[in-house]
Protein backbone atom coordinates (compact mmCIF):
# COMPACT_ATOMS: atom_id res chain seq x y z
CA UNK A 1 0.00 0.00 0.00
CA UNK A 2 1.35 3.45 -0.82
CA UNK A 3 2.01 5.60 2.20
CA UNK A 4 1.65 9.33 1.72
CA UNK A 5 3.35 11.89 3.94
CA UNK A 6 1.01 13.38 6.53
CA UNK A 7 1.75 16.96 5.53
CA UNK A 8 0.51 16.41 1.98
CA UNK A 9 -2.17 19.12 1.44
CA UNK A 10 -4.57 16.67 -0.16
CA UNK A 11 -4.43 14.26 2.81
CA UNK A 12 -6.91 16.25 4.85
CA UNK A 13 -9.33 16.35 1.93
CA UNK A 14 -9.07 12.62 1.35
CA UNK A 15 -9.48 11.85 5.02
CA UNK A 16 -12.52 14.09 5.07
CA UNK A 17 -13.95 12.31 2.04
CA UNK A 18 -13.50 8.98 3.81
CA UNK A 19 -15.38 10.16 6.91
CA UNK A 20 -19.11 9.36 7.08
CA UNK A 21 -21.34 12.12 5.79
CA UNK A 22 -23.87 11.39 8.43
CA UNK A 23 -23.70 13.90 11.25
CA UNK A 24 -26.18 11.91 13.30
CA UNK A 25 -23.93 9.33 14.85
CA UNK A 26 -25.57 6.83 17.18
CA UNK A 27 -24.43 5.61 20.56
CA UNK A 28 -24.19 1.86 21.20
CA UNK A 29 -27.53 1.91 22.99
CA UNK A 30 -29.18 3.92 20.20
CA UNK A 31 -27.84 1.55 17.57
CA UNK A 32 -29.16 -1.39 19.60
CA UNK A 33 -32.58 0.20 19.89
CA UNK A 34 -32.76 1.17 16.22
CA UNK A 35 -31.51 -2.17 14.90
CA UNK A 36 -33.31 -4.35 17.48
CA UNK A 37 -30.02 -6.10 18.18
CA UNK A 38 -28.73 -6.35 21.74
CA UNK A 39 -25.72 -4.35 22.87
CA UNK A 40 -24.05 -7.68 23.66
CA UNK A 41 -24.25 -8.79 20.04
CA UNK A 42 -23.28 -5.35 18.65
CA UNK A 43 -20.22 -5.26 20.94
CA UNK A 44 -19.32 -8.68 19.65
CA UNK A 45 -19.65 -7.48 16.05
CA UNK A 46 -17.37 -4.55 16.86
CA UNK A 47 -14.72 -6.86 18.31
CA UNK A 48 -15.07 -9.07 15.26
CA UNK A 49 -14.46 -6.05 13.01
CA UNK A 50 -17.85 -6.17 11.30
CA UNK A 51 -18.49 -2.59 12.22
CA UNK A 52 -15.86 -0.04 13.15
CA UNK A 53 -17.14 2.63 15.52
CA UNK A 54 -16.04 6.24 15.41
CA UNK A 55 -14.39 7.19 18.67
CA UNK A 56 -16.18 10.09 20.32
CA UNK A 57 -15.78 12.02 23.55
CA UNK A 58 -18.58 10.11 25.29
CA UNK A 59 -17.73 6.71 23.84
CA UNK A 60 -18.02 4.94 20.52
CA UNK A 61 -20.40 6.26 17.88
CA UNK A 62 -21.95 4.45 14.92
CA UNK A 63 -23.06 5.76 11.55
CA UNK A 64 -25.79 4.73 9.12
CA UNK A 65 -23.48 2.30 7.32
CA UNK A 66 -23.00 0.46 10.63
CA UNK A 67 -26.75 0.36 11.09
CA UNK A 68 -27.08 -1.03 7.57
CA UNK A 69 -24.43 -3.69 8.25
CA UNK A 70 -25.92 -4.94 11.51
CA UNK A 71 -29.44 -4.86 10.05
CA UNK A 72 -28.26 -6.91 7.06
CA UNK A 73 -26.64 -9.38 9.44
CA UNK A 74 -29.84 -9.61 11.45
CA UNK A 75 -31.83 -10.32 8.29
CA UNK A 76 -29.53 -13.22 7.49
CA UNK A 77 -29.82 -14.60 11.02
CA UNK A 78 -33.59 -14.17 11.02
CA UNK A 79 -33.74 -16.02 7.69
CA UNK A 80 -32.10 -19.00 9.37
CA UNK A 81 -28.32 -18.58 9.09
CA UNK A 82 -26.75 -19.37 12.48
CA UNK A 83 -24.78 -16.45 13.91
CA UNK A 84 -21.71 -18.67 14.42
CA UNK A 85 -21.66 -19.58 10.72
CA UNK A 86 -22.24 -15.96 9.73
CA UNK A 87 -19.28 -14.84 11.83
CA UNK A 88 -17.14 -17.56 10.27
CA UNK A 89 -18.13 -16.41 6.78
CA UNK A 90 -17.39 -12.83 7.77
CA UNK A 91 -13.92 -13.78 9.00
CA UNK A 92 -13.23 -15.65 5.78
CA UNK A 93 -14.54 -12.75 3.73
CA UNK A 94 -12.30 -10.39 5.67
CA UNK A 95 -9.27 -12.62 5.11
CA UNK A 96 -10.03 -12.90 1.40
CA UNK A 97 -10.91 -9.27 0.79
CA UNK A 98 -8.37 -7.45 2.91
CA UNK A 99 -5.42 -7.86 0.51
CA UNK A 100 -7.68 -6.89 -2.41
CA UNK A 101 -8.78 -3.76 -0.55
CA UNK A 102 -5.14 -2.84 0.12
CA UNK A 103 -4.36 -3.36 -3.54
CA UNK A 104 -7.34 -1.20 -4.52
CA UNK A 105 -6.06 1.65 -2.35
CA UNK A 106 -2.63 1.27 -3.88
CA UNK A 107 -4.10 1.36 -7.38
CA UNK A 108 -6.09 4.47 -6.48
CA UNK A 109 -3.02 6.18 -5.10
CA UNK A 110 -0.84 5.36 -8.09
CA UNK A 111 -3.29 5.86 -10.92
CA UNK A 112 -5.85 8.36 -9.66
CA UNK A 113 -4.23 10.45 -7.00
CA UNK A 114 -0.82 10.74 -8.65
CA UNK A 115 -2.43 11.55 -11.95
CA UNK A 116 -4.74 14.23 -10.47
CA UNK A 117 -1.87 15.83 -8.58
CA UNK A 118 0.22 15.87 -11.74
CA UNK A 119 -2.44 17.55 -13.86
CA UNK A 120 -4.21 19.88 -11.40
CA UNK A 121 -3.39 23.55 -11.66
CA UNK A 122 -3.39 24.01 -7.90
CA UNK A 123 -3.53 22.07 -4.67
CA UNK A 124 -7.11 23.24 -4.15
CA UNK A 125 -8.11 21.96 -7.56
CA UNK A 126 -6.40 18.63 -6.88
CA UNK A 127 -8.19 18.35 -3.54
CA UNK A 128 -11.59 19.08 -5.09
CA UNK A 129 -11.02 16.60 -7.90
CA UNK A 130 -9.86 13.90 -5.48
CA UNK A 131 -12.82 14.46 -3.18
CA UNK A 132 -15.15 14.08 -6.15
CA UNK A 133 -13.28 10.93 -7.20
CA UNK A 134 -13.61 9.34 -3.77
CA UNK A 135 -17.29 10.29 -3.59
CA UNK A 136 -17.85 8.54 -6.91
CA UNK A 137 -15.52 5.61 -6.51
CA UNK A 138 -16.32 4.41 -2.98
CA UNK A 139 -20.03 3.74 -3.61
CA UNK A 140 -19.16 2.37 -7.06
CA UNK A 141 -16.69 -0.03 -5.46
CA UNK A 142 -19.29 -1.16 -2.91
CA UNK A 143 -21.84 -1.76 -5.70
CA UNK A 144 -19.32 -3.55 -7.88
CA UNK A 145 -18.04 -5.86 -5.13
CA UNK A 146 -21.54 -6.50 -3.77
CA UNK A 147 -22.89 -7.39 -7.20
CA UNK A 148 -19.88 -9.55 -8.00
CA UNK A 149 -20.34 -11.51 -4.79
CA UNK A 150 -24.07 -11.82 -5.45
CA UNK A 151 -23.29 -13.30 -8.89
CA UNK A 152 -20.81 -15.75 -7.37
CA UNK A 153 -23.38 -16.89 -4.81
CA UNK A 154 -26.00 -17.35 -7.54
CA UNK A 155 -23.52 -19.25 -9.72
CA UNK A 156 -22.59 -21.69 -6.94
CA UNK A 157 -26.17 -22.07 -5.74
CA UNK A 158 -27.29 -22.89 -9.27
CA UNK A 159 -24.50 -25.41 -9.70
CA UNK A 160 -25.42 -27.03 -6.36
CA UNK A 161 -29.08 -27.28 -7.37
CA UNK A 162 -28.18 -28.84 -10.70
CA UNK A 163 -25.87 -31.32 -8.94
CA UNK A 164 -28.55 -32.37 -6.46
CA UNK B 1 -30.96 -66.79 34.37
CA UNK B 2 -27.74 -68.39 33.16
CA UNK B 3 -24.89 -66.05 32.23
CA UNK B 4 -21.99 -67.70 30.44
CA UNK B 5 -18.66 -66.30 29.33
CA UNK B 6 -16.57 -68.13 26.74
CA UNK B 7 -13.26 -67.45 25.04
CA UNK B 8 -13.32 -66.76 21.30
CA UNK B 9 -10.65 -67.80 18.81
CA UNK B 10 -10.23 -64.32 17.44
CA UNK B 11 -12.00 -61.06 16.66
CA UNK B 12 -15.65 -61.81 15.96
CA UNK B 13 -17.03 -60.52 12.63
CA UNK B 14 -19.94 -58.66 14.16
CA UNK B 15 -23.15 -57.71 12.46
CA UNK B 16 -24.24 -54.10 12.48
CA UNK B 17 -26.71 -53.18 15.11
CA UNK B 18 -28.82 -50.06 15.27
CA UNK B 19 -28.77 -48.50 17.77
CA UNK B 20 -25.40 -49.90 18.80
CA UNK B 21 -24.33 -50.63 22.36
CA UNK B 22 -20.61 -50.17 22.58
CA UNK B 23 -17.55 -48.93 24.41
CA UNK B 24 -14.22 -48.69 22.61
CA UNK B 25 -11.08 -47.35 24.25
CA UNK B 26 -7.36 -48.02 24.08
CA UNK B 27 -7.70 -50.66 26.79
CA UNK B 28 -11.14 -52.13 26.38
CA UNK B 29 -13.62 -52.97 23.67
CA UNK B 30 -17.13 -54.06 24.62
CA UNK B 31 -19.91 -54.53 22.08
CA UNK B 32 -23.39 -55.47 23.19
CA UNK B 33 -26.41 -56.86 21.34
CA UNK B 34 -29.99 -57.22 22.50
CA UNK B 35 -31.23 -56.38 25.96
CA UNK B 36 -31.37 -58.87 28.81
CA UNK B 37 -32.13 -56.18 31.38
CA UNK B 38 -32.92 -52.47 31.31
CA UNK B 39 -33.77 -49.95 33.98
CA UNK B 40 -34.54 -46.26 33.87
CA UNK B 41 -32.54 -44.89 36.76
CA UNK B 42 -34.93 -42.02 37.47
CA UNK B 43 -34.12 -38.61 38.92
CA UNK B 44 -31.97 -37.21 41.70
CA UNK B 45 -28.40 -37.79 42.78
CA UNK B 46 -29.51 -41.26 43.87
CA UNK B 47 -29.93 -42.32 40.22
CA UNK B 48 -26.41 -43.80 40.29
CA UNK B 49 -27.16 -45.89 43.40
CA UNK B 50 -30.52 -46.88 41.99
CA UNK B 51 -28.97 -48.14 38.76
CA UNK B 52 -26.22 -49.96 40.61
CA UNK B 53 -28.68 -51.53 43.04
CA UNK B 54 -30.89 -52.70 40.18
CA UNK B 55 -27.90 -54.22 38.37
CA UNK B 56 -26.82 -55.94 41.60
CA UNK B 57 -30.33 -57.28 42.21
CA UNK B 58 -30.48 -58.60 38.66
CA UNK B 59 -27.08 -60.31 39.06
CA UNK B 60 -28.33 -61.93 42.28
CA UNK B 61 -30.85 -63.83 40.20
CA UNK B 62 -28.23 -65.05 37.72
CA UNK B 63 -26.19 -68.22 37.58
CA UNK B 64 -22.83 -66.96 36.37
CA UNK B 65 -20.22 -69.10 34.62
CA UNK B 66 -17.13 -66.97 34.11
CA UNK B 67 -13.77 -68.74 34.40
CA UNK B 68 -11.84 -65.67 33.35
CA UNK B 69 -12.87 -62.96 35.81
CA UNK B 70 -11.34 -60.23 33.70
CA UNK B 71 -12.55 -56.64 33.39
CA UNK B 72 -15.66 -56.87 31.25
CA UNK B 73 -16.19 -60.64 31.39
CA UNK B 74 -19.29 -61.97 33.09
CA UNK B 75 -22.41 -59.80 33.01
CA UNK B 76 -21.73 -56.24 31.93
CA UNK B 77 -23.95 -53.19 32.17
CA UNK B 78 -23.79 -50.17 29.90
CA UNK B 79 -25.03 -47.02 31.60
CA UNK B 80 -25.59 -43.42 30.66
CA UNK B 81 -26.71 -40.76 33.13
CA UNK B 82 -28.28 -37.38 32.63
CA UNK B 83 -26.19 -34.32 33.36
CA UNK B 84 -28.84 -32.73 35.55
CA UNK B 85 -30.27 -34.76 38.41
CA UNK B 86 -33.68 -33.24 37.60
CA UNK B 87 -33.67 -34.58 34.03
CA UNK B 88 -35.13 -37.95 33.14
CA UNK B 89 -33.32 -40.31 30.79
CA UNK B 90 -30.65 -42.09 32.87
CA UNK B 91 -30.52 -45.67 31.75
CA UNK B 92 -28.72 -48.96 32.45
CA UNK B 93 -28.76 -51.83 29.96
CA UNK B 94 -27.36 -55.36 30.23
CA UNK B 95 -26.94 -56.78 26.72
CA UNK B 96 -28.19 -60.22 25.83
CA UNK B 97 -24.86 -60.95 24.15
CA UNK B 98 -21.64 -59.11 24.94
CA UNK B 99 -18.39 -59.38 23.00
CA UNK B 100 -15.45 -58.20 25.08
CA UNK B 101 -11.83 -57.68 24.21
CA UNK B 102 -10.05 -57.86 27.53
CA UNK B 103 -6.30 -58.38 27.96
CA UNK B 104 -6.02 -58.67 24.16
CA UNK B 105 -8.35 -61.69 23.93
CA UNK B 106 -11.94 -61.80 22.78
CA UNK B 107 -14.65 -63.29 24.95
CA UNK B 108 -18.39 -63.57 24.56
CA UNK B 109 -20.93 -63.47 27.36
CA UNK B 110 -24.47 -64.65 26.76
CA UNK B 111 -27.51 -64.24 28.96
CA UNK B 112 -30.00 -67.10 28.74
CA UNK B 113 -30.08 -69.53 25.87
CA UNK B 114 -29.30 -67.11 23.07
CA UNK B 115 -26.77 -68.22 20.46
CA UNK B 116 -24.15 -65.50 19.99
CA UNK B 117 -23.65 -66.65 16.38
CA UNK B 118 -26.80 -64.76 15.42
CA UNK B 119 -24.75 -61.59 15.84
CA UNK B 120 -21.91 -62.75 13.62
CA UNK B 121 -21.78 -61.75 9.98
CA UNK B 122 -22.59 -64.50 7.54
CA UNK B 123 -22.80 -62.43 4.40
CA UNK B 124 -21.65 -58.99 3.37
CA UNK B 125 -24.13 -56.22 3.90
CA UNK B 126 -25.24 -54.58 0.67
CA UNK B 127 -24.28 -50.93 0.26
CA UNK B 128 -27.15 -48.69 1.21
CA UNK B 129 -27.42 -45.20 -0.22
CA UNK B 130 -27.35 -42.63 2.58
CA UNK B 131 -28.48 -39.05 2.62
CA UNK B 132 -26.34 -36.30 4.14
CA UNK B 133 -27.07 -34.69 7.53
CA UNK B 134 -29.28 -31.62 7.24
CA UNK B 135 -29.58 -28.78 9.73
CA UNK B 136 -32.90 -28.64 11.55
CA UNK B 137 -32.36 -25.81 14.04
CA UNK B 138 -31.27 -25.52 17.64
CA UNK B 139 -32.98 -25.43 21.02
CA UNK B 140 -31.99 -21.80 21.33
CA UNK B 141 -30.72 -19.55 18.52
CA UNK B 142 -27.01 -18.90 18.83
CA UNK B 143 -27.68 -15.16 19.18
CA UNK B 144 -29.59 -15.98 22.37
CA UNK B 145 -26.76 -18.32 23.42
CA UNK B 146 -24.24 -15.50 22.98
CA UNK B 147 -26.40 -13.30 25.18
CA UNK B 148 -26.56 -16.07 27.79
CA UNK B 149 -22.77 -16.31 27.69
CA UNK B 150 -22.50 -12.54 28.19
CA UNK B 151 -24.90 -12.77 31.14
CA UNK B 152 -22.81 -15.58 32.64
CA UNK B 153 -19.64 -13.50 32.22
CA UNK B 154 -21.33 -10.55 34.01
CA UNK B 155 -22.38 -12.77 36.89
CA UNK B 156 -18.92 -14.32 37.18
CA UNK B 157 -17.41 -10.82 37.24
CA UNK B 158 -19.84 -9.89 40.01
CA UNK B 159 -18.45 -12.83 41.98
CA UNK B 160 -21.43 -15.18 41.81
CA UNK B 161 -19.28 -18.02 40.43
CA UNK B 162 -15.80 -18.67 39.12
CA UNK B 163 -16.77 -20.72 36.09
CA UNK B 164 -19.86 -22.02 34.35
CA UNK B 165 -20.06 -24.31 31.35
CA UNK B 166 -22.78 -23.42 28.87
CA UNK B 167 -23.83 -25.91 26.22
CA UNK B 168 -25.79 -25.60 23.02
CA UNK B 169 -27.21 -28.06 20.58
CA UNK B 170 -27.87 -28.62 16.89
CA UNK B 171 -30.73 -30.68 15.52
CA UNK B 172 -30.10 -32.59 12.31
CA UNK B 173 -32.29 -34.63 10.02
CA UNK B 174 -31.65 -36.82 7.04
CA UNK B 175 -33.75 -38.42 4.32
CA UNK B 176 -32.41 -41.81 5.39
CA UNK B 177 -31.59 -43.28 8.79
CA UNK B 178 -28.25 -42.21 10.18
CA UNK B 179 -25.71 -44.98 9.83
CA UNK B 180 -24.71 -45.37 13.48
CA UNK B 181 -22.20 -48.16 12.84
CA UNK B 182 -20.43 -46.03 10.28
CA UNK B 183 -20.53 -43.10 12.70
CA UNK B 184 -18.88 -45.24 15.39
CA UNK B 185 -16.20 -46.35 12.92
CA UNK B 186 -15.52 -42.78 11.89
CA UNK B 187 -15.28 -41.59 15.49
CA UNK B 188 -12.85 -44.39 16.34
CA UNK B 189 -10.75 -43.54 13.31
CA UNK B 190 -10.81 -39.81 13.88
CA UNK B 191 -10.42 -39.87 17.68
CA UNK B 192 -8.39 -43.07 18.21
CA UNK B 193 -7.41 -42.35 21.83
CA UNK B 194 -10.84 -41.20 22.95
CA UNK B 195 -13.58 -43.24 24.58
CA UNK B 196 -16.04 -44.04 21.83
CA UNK B 197 -19.42 -44.99 23.22
CA UNK B 198 -22.92 -45.88 22.15
CA UNK B 199 -25.60 -46.34 24.78
CA UNK B 200 -29.30 -46.19 24.01
CA UNK B 201 -28.89 -43.82 21.07
CA UNK B 202 -26.24 -41.60 22.67
CA UNK B 203 -23.17 -41.92 20.48
CA UNK B 204 -19.92 -40.04 20.79
CA UNK B 205 -16.18 -39.96 21.33
CA UNK B 206 -15.15 -38.44 24.63
CA UNK B 207 -11.61 -37.38 25.44
CA UNK B 208 -12.41 -37.16 29.14
CA UNK B 209 -12.10 -40.16 31.45
CA UNK B 210 -14.28 -39.50 34.46
CA UNK B 211 -13.25 -42.66 36.26
CA UNK B 212 -11.67 -46.04 35.69
CA UNK B 213 -11.45 -48.59 38.48
CA UNK B 214 -10.70 -52.24 39.05
CA UNK B 215 -12.34 -51.90 42.45
CA UNK B 216 -9.04 -51.16 44.22
CA UNK B 217 -7.29 -48.53 42.15
CA UNK B 218 -8.82 -45.49 40.50
CA UNK B 219 -7.85 -43.21 37.61
CA UNK B 220 -9.35 -40.02 36.26
CA UNK B 221 -8.33 -37.28 33.85
CA UNK B 222 -9.48 -33.68 34.17
CA UNK B 223 -9.69 -31.83 30.88
CA UNK B 224 -10.44 -28.13 30.62
CA UNK B 225 -8.94 -25.30 28.63
CA UNK B 226 -9.17 -25.62 24.89
CA UNK B 227 -7.33 -24.32 21.83
CA UNK B 228 -7.72 -25.00 18.14
CA UNK B 229 -5.34 -27.19 16.17
CA UNK B 230 -3.55 -26.33 12.97
CA UNK B 231 -2.42 -28.56 10.11
CA UNK B 232 0.85 -26.61 10.16
CA UNK B 233 3.11 -28.13 12.85
CA UNK B 234 4.71 -24.82 13.82
CA UNK B 235 1.36 -23.07 14.26
CA UNK B 236 -0.04 -26.10 16.07
CA UNK B 237 2.89 -26.08 18.48
CA UNK B 238 2.46 -22.35 19.06
CA UNK B 239 -1.27 -22.79 19.76
CA UNK B 240 -0.42 -25.54 22.26
CA UNK B 241 2.27 -23.46 23.89
CA UNK B 242 -0.11 -20.48 24.17
CA UNK B 243 -2.70 -22.76 25.77
CA UNK B 244 -0.18 -24.07 28.30
CA UNK B 245 0.78 -20.50 29.17
CA UNK B 246 -2.69 -18.94 29.11
CA UNK B 247 -3.70 -17.67 32.56
CA UNK B 248 -7.39 -17.94 31.66
CA UNK B 249 -7.10 -21.54 30.47
CA UNK B 250 -4.77 -22.55 33.32
CA UNK B 251 -7.25 -21.18 35.86
CA UNK B 252 -10.18 -22.86 34.12
CA UNK B 253 -8.22 -26.10 34.14
CA UNK B 254 -7.21 -25.70 37.77
CA UNK B 255 -10.88 -25.51 38.78
CA UNK B 256 -11.65 -28.72 36.89
CA UNK B 257 -8.64 -30.55 38.34
CA UNK B 258 -9.45 -29.39 41.86
CA UNK B 259 -13.02 -30.63 41.58
CA UNK B 260 -11.73 -34.12 40.68
CA UNK B 261 -9.03 -34.05 43.34
CA UNK B 262 -11.48 -33.05 46.09
CA UNK B 263 -13.54 -36.19 45.47
CA UNK B 264 -10.65 -38.58 44.93
CA UNK B 265 -8.94 -37.38 48.13
CA UNK B 266 -12.01 -38.54 50.06
CA UNK B 267 -11.91 -42.08 48.71
CA UNK B 268 -8.23 -42.83 48.22
CA UNK B 269 -5.49 -43.93 50.61
CA UNK B 270 -2.91 -42.53 48.20
CA UNK B 271 -3.34 -40.25 45.20
CA UNK B 272 -0.86 -39.03 42.61
CA UNK B 273 -1.44 -36.52 39.82
CA UNK B 274 0.43 -34.70 37.07
CA UNK B 275 2.33 -31.85 38.68
CA UNK B 276 1.51 -29.52 35.82
CA UNK B 277 -1.14 -29.81 33.10
CA UNK B 278 -0.10 -31.53 29.90
CA UNK B 279 -1.46 -31.10 26.38
CA UNK B 280 -4.00 -33.61 25.10
CA UNK B 281 -4.14 -33.22 21.32
CA UNK B 282 -7.24 -34.41 19.51
CA UNK B 283 -8.08 -34.30 15.83
CA UNK B 284 -9.79 -30.92 15.96
CA UNK B 285 -8.82 -29.28 19.27
CA UNK B 286 -6.23 -29.54 22.03
CA UNK B 287 -6.91 -29.50 25.76
CA UNK B 288 -5.07 -29.07 29.03
CA UNK B 289 -5.10 -32.37 30.93
CA UNK B 290 -4.27 -33.52 34.45
CA UNK B 291 -4.22 -37.27 35.12
CA UNK B 292 -4.96 -38.74 38.57
CA UNK B 293 -4.13 -42.23 39.84
CA UNK B 294 -4.93 -43.51 43.31
CA UNK B 295 -5.46 -46.50 45.54
CA UNK B 296 -8.95 -46.71 47.01
CA UNK B 297 -9.35 -46.80 50.80
CA UNK B 298 -12.19 -49.24 50.41
CA UNK B 299 -13.31 -51.18 47.36
CA UNK B 300 -15.74 -49.10 45.34
CA UNK B 301 -17.55 -49.50 42.04
CA UNK B 302 -17.09 -47.46 38.89
CA UNK B 303 -20.72 -46.35 39.05
CA UNK B 304 -20.47 -45.16 42.65
CA UNK B 305 -17.30 -43.22 41.88
CA UNK B 306 -18.84 -41.74 38.73
CA UNK B 307 -21.80 -40.54 40.80
CA UNK B 308 -19.45 -38.92 43.33
CA UNK B 309 -17.31 -37.19 40.71
CA UNK B 310 -20.19 -35.92 38.58
CA UNK B 311 -20.50 -33.07 37.69
CA UNK B 312 -16.88 -31.96 37.60
CA UNK B 313 -16.07 -28.30 37.03
CA UNK B 314 -15.03 -29.28 33.50
CA UNK B 315 -18.69 -29.70 32.51
CA UNK B 316 -20.59 -27.90 35.26
CA UNK B 317 -18.61 -25.07 36.74
CA UNK B 318 -17.43 -23.75 40.06
CA UNK B 319 -18.86 -23.65 42.66
CA UNK B 320 -20.88 -26.63 41.45
CA UNK B 321 -24.27 -25.77 42.95
CA UNK B 322 -24.19 -22.16 41.74
CA UNK B 323 -23.01 -23.23 38.29
CA UNK B 324 -25.77 -25.82 37.97
CA UNK B 325 -28.40 -23.22 38.84
CA UNK B 326 -26.92 -20.82 36.28
CA UNK B 327 -26.98 -23.55 33.64
CA UNK B 328 -30.63 -24.28 34.39
CA UNK B 329 -31.46 -20.61 34.15
CA UNK B 330 -29.33 -19.51 31.20
CA UNK B 331 -28.86 -22.48 28.91
CA UNK B 332 -32.46 -22.59 27.70
CA UNK B 333 -32.50 -26.34 27.04
CA UNK B 334 -32.29 -29.72 28.74
CA UNK B 335 -28.88 -31.27 28.10
CA UNK B 336 -30.29 -34.72 28.59
CA UNK B 337 -27.37 -37.16 28.85
CA UNK B 338 -24.87 -34.78 27.25
CA UNK B 339 -22.00 -34.10 29.71
CA UNK B 340 -23.25 -36.88 31.98
CA UNK B 341 -21.31 -40.03 32.86
CA UNK B 342 -21.42 -42.78 30.24
CA UNK B 343 -19.67 -46.13 30.43
CA UNK B 344 -19.73 -49.73 31.51
CA UNK B 345 -19.42 -51.76 34.68
CA UNK B 346 -19.07 -55.48 35.34
CA UNK B 347 -20.34 -57.63 38.20
CA UNK B 348 -17.24 -56.80 40.32
CA UNK B 349 -17.79 -53.06 39.95
CA UNK B 350 -14.85 -52.74 37.58
CA UNK B 351 -15.47 -50.34 34.77
CA UNK B 352 -14.90 -47.07 33.02
CA UNK B 353 -17.02 -43.94 32.76
CA UNK B 354 -16.27 -41.05 30.47
CA UNK B 355 -18.01 -37.71 30.37
CA UNK B 356 -20.39 -37.78 27.40
CA UNK B 357 -18.82 -35.06 25.25
CA UNK B 358 -18.61 -34.76 21.44
CA UNK B 359 -21.78 -36.77 21.17
CA UNK B 360 -25.16 -36.98 19.53
CA UNK B 361 -28.50 -38.42 20.49
CA UNK B 362 -29.51 -40.38 17.41
CA UNK B 363 -32.89 -41.81 16.65
CA UNK B 364 -33.41 -43.10 13.12
CA UNK B 365 -33.15 -40.15 10.76
CA UNK B 366 -32.98 -37.54 13.53
CA UNK B 367 -29.97 -36.45 15.55
CA UNK B 368 -29.26 -33.90 18.24
CA UNK B 369 -25.64 -32.80 18.60
CA UNK B 370 -24.26 -31.14 21.71
CA UNK B 371 -21.26 -29.13 22.70
CA UNK B 372 -20.29 -26.67 25.40
CA UNK B 373 -17.70 -24.14 26.47
CA UNK B 374 -16.28 -23.13 29.83
CA UNK B 375 -17.15 -19.52 30.62
CA UNK B 376 -14.76 -17.53 32.79
CA UNK B 377 -14.61 -13.87 33.82
CA UNK B 378 -12.38 -12.97 30.88
CA UNK B 379 -14.22 -15.02 28.27
CA UNK B 380 -15.42 -13.41 25.08
CA UNK B 381 -18.80 -14.63 23.78
CA UNK B 382 -17.60 -14.77 20.18
CA UNK B 383 -14.64 -16.99 21.11
CA UNK B 384 -16.89 -19.38 23.01
CA UNK B 385 -19.33 -19.42 20.09
CA UNK B 386 -16.50 -20.22 17.70
CA UNK B 387 -15.19 -22.98 19.99
CA UNK B 388 -18.62 -24.62 20.03
CA UNK B 389 -18.96 -24.18 16.26
CA UNK B 390 -15.71 -26.07 15.69
CA UNK B 391 -16.73 -28.87 18.05
CA UNK B 392 -20.19 -29.20 16.48
CA UNK B 393 -18.61 -29.18 13.02
CA UNK B 394 -16.38 -32.13 13.96
CA UNK B 395 -19.36 -34.17 15.08
CA UNK B 396 -21.47 -33.13 12.09
CA UNK B 397 -18.76 -34.17 9.64
CA UNK B 398 -18.58 -37.58 11.34
CA UNK B 399 -22.24 -38.04 10.45
CA UNK B 400 -21.63 -37.36 6.74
Amino acid sequence: MTSEPNDDPTDAVLLDALEPEDDELLTLEELAETSHISTVVISMLVREGWIVPHPGPGGDRFDRADLGAVSAGLRLVEAGLPMAELLDLARRMDDAMDPVAQLAVDVFARFVRDSVEASAASTDEAATTLQRAVDEMLPATAALVGEHFRRLVVKHATARLVEE
Amino acid sequence: MRVTTRLLDGPPPLVEHDPPLAWVSDDQTIIGFGEAFRISAGLGTERFDKAQQAFGDWIEGCQIEDDFDLPGTGPVAFASFTFDSRSPGSVLIVPEVTFVKSRRRWHVTTVGDVDHARYLVTEERPEVERDRPRFAGASIPDVAWVEAVAEAIDRIRRGEARKVVLARDFALWSRTRFDTTRLMAKLIERFPHCFTFAVDGLIGASPELLVRTDGHTVSSVALAGTAARSPHPEIDERLGSELLNSDKDRFEHQLAAESVERVLEQVTASLSKDETPTLRKLDNVQHLATAFDGVLREPSSAMTLAGMLHPTAAVGGDPTDVAIEMIRELEGMDRGRYAGPVGWMDQRGRGEFAIALRCAEISGARARLFTGAGIMSDSLPENELEETRLKLGAMMSALE
